[in-house]
């Protein structure tokens, strides 16, 4: 009874993280349970699994705003920056201990509400972008989609307003800005963009709210409202939103290459200030690429074009740093080890792929495709998921005090890996091949009916494989070896507390030597 | 480090809790989404109530409770930390305002019909009243500052009552206006304007919340410097933009 105490009414920042990991895995599974009856609806041409395209409109809402705003955000901004900023800089807590706690709390109140769809007669159906004029006369309830966003956004800028308030001022003595971890500086660059960017979003979707249920006209053309404005509200916040997914998944990629590389973090100083400092300062000015097809005049598409191709330079920057990381280093291969480098990979394929997508005159081809789909999957979608098992891996035995089984790990690696390729690949290919997306029923295209169905093979697998490394943290929790307290030797100073680590971390706020380092492994 | 680890097994530890922010986000819960809902979406008025009637003082609760525990304690780095929130604050008007302008500018005429004379006078009282409770509240402040507690709670009650003030005057014209037919579903004019106006309303209004929920701990002698300095930089913010609201809104 203490004990459920303790945890439901935790103000640390350890559990305030586990918390968000149950919440956000928990979002995970529904979302990927959906995903895969969308997949299974596509096994045939026509009605597969349901007769009602009204259900397939609400499992592309769910499984959207689910997996971005449920579990994406929350399990980077959320579940890694609770559990590792405080213990990375040397604090004792984050700086508003209740505040967090309030966080974790308003993003459950979210997920409440998001689940709600299942039971409710009138679930939301409005995509995760909700676009007017469709979501102001659906029958639909917009209000929960509306809602939901507001709670986990506001629970996020909540969490924003913690983090940049305890990395700026919490830091123990001698932790200088040019030696925080870049899992620090990827959560702090994050919840700049989070404070900047989802206020507008929120006012977005409280505009919409408005309109259907209160009569004012901001989407409404007959009384002088306009539907663009609220594209570009929501894509203001949303182009910004898949770099505050990258930023913290790239950092904990760093994280985890420079331990089992052994090596230290390659251009440091370019990787933060020029590829995350880049980033922030690009990033809020590329979002028309998303209305590319939705009507502007040319001069402002050739302009977004230059904008969002320009982005790649910080990215460039920051994928360099990585692949220097590798360079020379004492590499081994455990399960994080290859999660890390499968989102490398992965990354470097939807990377690529977005190029021609910022192009333009092959967009207006390419938008409302698979292809797309394809895309965004590779970039953000899987190569994030996959850092985000990786960095639970890897963390695994200091959050628990024990291992997991390095078989199943590595199996489960492998099977994800093979699923992944084979679904989002072949949806890059059919998409351009004229495959469109959001189609309920793909009777028009019956060539594309085979391809559909090794979709739904390799998502079976990619299912499989993610449910292997649930298992795995279950079993390992419950019944794995005692974990050492460094198991990966790293170096940097999360690993230097007790295993797992105390409330209030050290007895004493550690200190660092003149020449300490995260990553000083000896050969800087 | 492993004998670290033992010690701390034999001593079972203490963890940090607080019973406050479960409370508060299960009062937000039921207090908005579903109030809303069920009067907007659902048509239920009664379960609305309801929702309030649980909702609102779960909320209260906690925000009694939650000070309670804190302003002993002290949370010092709370005023930059409102920096950051401000920040994000801004950005909801900045979308607001950017929504009104794109309407205004993309409109065939402006004021669009149906908008009737708005008052002129009005707002230049609601200004005053606002910006004194700035100054006043800055009063009250410097008096903290000196420990007399007892000049400080006459200064805070004297903003608490301009706040209120601006909050009469603007239901008061709310009222009027739509005894006039200008509701939320006029034109555009009545949709940018009711809903920023509202907006910063319920700004006026939270902050009218912050200020109780310091008054009543003070009224016994307690007070947190960190706290009064925090709630004062919000309240300036919420003035800064009832300029912008003023000038874009009623006189442009
Ligand atoms: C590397 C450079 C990148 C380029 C050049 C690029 C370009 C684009 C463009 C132009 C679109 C719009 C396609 C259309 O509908 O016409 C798009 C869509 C998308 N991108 Fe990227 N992108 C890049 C990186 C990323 C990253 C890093 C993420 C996430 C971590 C991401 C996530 C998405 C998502 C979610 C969509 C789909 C939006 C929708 O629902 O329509 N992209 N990308
Ligand atoms: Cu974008």
């Amino acid at each position: 009874m203490n004990v459920l105490k303790e945890w439901i009414f935790t103000t640390d920042h350890k559990r305030v993280g586990i918390l968000y990991l149950i919440g956000s895995l928990a979002a995970f599974a529904v979302a990927g349970i959906v995903a895969m009856l969308i997949r299974i609806e596509h096994t045939t041409i026509g009605p597969t699994i349901t007769n009602n395209p009204h259900d397939y409109n609400v499992w592309l809402y769910f499984h959207g705003a689910a997996m971005i705003l449920g579990f994406q955000i929350p399990v980077l901004t959320g579940y890694f920056a609770n559990y590792c900023v405080p213990l990375m800089i040397g604090a004792k807590d984050v700086a508003f201990p209740r505040l967090n706690a309030l966080s974790v709390w308003l993003f459950y109140a979210g997920i409440v509400l998001a689940l709600a769809t299942f039971v409710m007669p009138d679930p939301p159906d409005v995509l995760w972008t909700g676009y007017p004029p469709y979501s102001t006369i659906t029958s639909g309830n917009t209000a929960f989609y509306t809602f939901t966003v507001l709670l986990i956004g506001f629970a996020s800028i909540l969490g924003g307003v913690n983090f940049l308030t305890t990395i700026a001022f919490m830091r123990a003595p001698g932790i200088t800005w040019n030696k925080l971890n870049v899992f620090v500086w990827s959560i702090f660059a994050a919840f700049v963009l989070q404070l900047i960017f989802v206020p507008v979003l929120g006012s977005a979707v409280t505009l919409i709210t408005f309109d259907k249920y209160l009569g004012t006209t901001f989407f409404d053309p007959t009384k002088g409202g306009d539907v663009l404005t609220y594209q570009n509200l929501f894509w203001f916040y949303s182009h910004p939103a898949v770099y505050v997914i990258f930023l913290p998944f790239i950092g904990i990629v760093y994280e985890i290459l420079a331990t089992f590389a052994k090596n230290r973090v390659f251009n440091y100083k370019m990787v933060v200030y020029g590829g995350f400092g880049g980033i922030v300062l690009l990033t809020g000015e590329v979002w028309v690429h998303h209305l590319y097809v939705s009507g502007m005049a040319d001069w402002i598409r050739v302009g977004q074009m230059v904008t969002t191709l320009l982005i790649s330079v910080p990215v460039g920057l920051v994928v360099i740093g990585l692949v220097g990381t590798l360079y020379k280093g004492a590499i081994t291969f455990q399960t994080p080890m290859l999660y890390a480098l499968g989102t490398l990979f992965l990354f470097l394929i939807g990377g690529l792929t977005g190029i021609p997508l910022a192009v333009a005159s092959l967009t207006i081809h390419l938008s409302d495709t698979y292809y797309v789909v394809g895309h965004f999957h590779y970039v953000m979608a899987v190569a994030g998921t996959f850092a985000i098992f990786g960095g639970i891996y890897y963390y695994f035995p200091k959050m628990t005090g024990r291992m997991y089984n390095e078989t199943v790990g590595k199996l489960g690696f492998w099977i994800t890996f093979i699923g992944t390729n084979v679904v989002f690949w072949t949806m890059m290919d059919i998409g351009v091949k004229g495959m469109p997306r959001r189609y309920f029923d793909y009777a028009h295209f019956p060539q594309f009916e085979f391809a559909h169905q090794i979709m739904t093979v390799g998502a079976l697998f990619i299912g499989l494989g993610f449910a292997l490394a649930i298992f795995n943290w279950i079993h390992g929790a419950l019944k794995g070896e005692k974990a050492p307290d460094n198991p990966w030797g790293s170096k940097s100073l999360e690993w230097t507390t007790a295993t797992p680590p105390p409330s209030g971390n050290w007895k004493e706020i550690p200190k660092v030597a003149e020449d300490w380092h995260p990553y000083a492994y000896g050969n800087r | 480090m492993s004998d670290h680890a033992s010690i701390q097994q034999e001593h079972p530890q203490h963890w940090e809790t607080s019973i406050w922010p479960l409370i508060m986000a299960v009062g937000i819960l039921v207090a908005l989404p579903l109030g809303f809902t069920f009067k907007f979406a659902y048509n239920q008025p009664l379960a609305a109530v309801l929702c309030l009637g649980v909702g609102v003082p779960l909320i209260i609760a906690a925000v009694a409770g939650w000070v309670n525990e804190a302003i002993t304690g002290g949370e010092g780095l709370s005023a930059p930390a409102m920096g950051w929130f401000i920040l994000a604050e801004a950005m909801i008007f900045v979308s607001f305002f950017a929504s009104y302008w794109y309407m205004r500018l993309t409109a065939p005429d402006w004021p669009p019909g149906g908008t009737p004379e708005l008052p002129v006078v009005l707002p230049l009282v609601m200004t005053t009243a606002l910006v004194a409770s700035s100054l006043t509240f800055h009063a009250g402040e410097v008096m903290l500052g000196r420990g007399d507690r007892g000049r400080f709670v006459a200064w805070l009650v004297v903003t608490m009552l301009l706040g209120s003030a601006f909050i009469g005057m603007s239901l008061y014209e709310w009222a009027h206006l739509f005894g006039q037919g200008f509701n939320f579903e006029t034109n555009a004019y009545s949709t940018v304007f009711y809903t920023i106006t509202g907006f910063h309303g319920a700004h006026v209004a939270v902050g009218l919340g912050i200020f109780l929920a310091m008054l009543v701990p003070a009224l016994s002698r307690r007070t947190n410097d960190g706290f009064v300095r925090t709630a004062g930089v919000y309240w300036h913010f919420v003035d800064i933009v009832w300029l912008f609201v003023v000038s874009q809104v009623y006189y442009w």
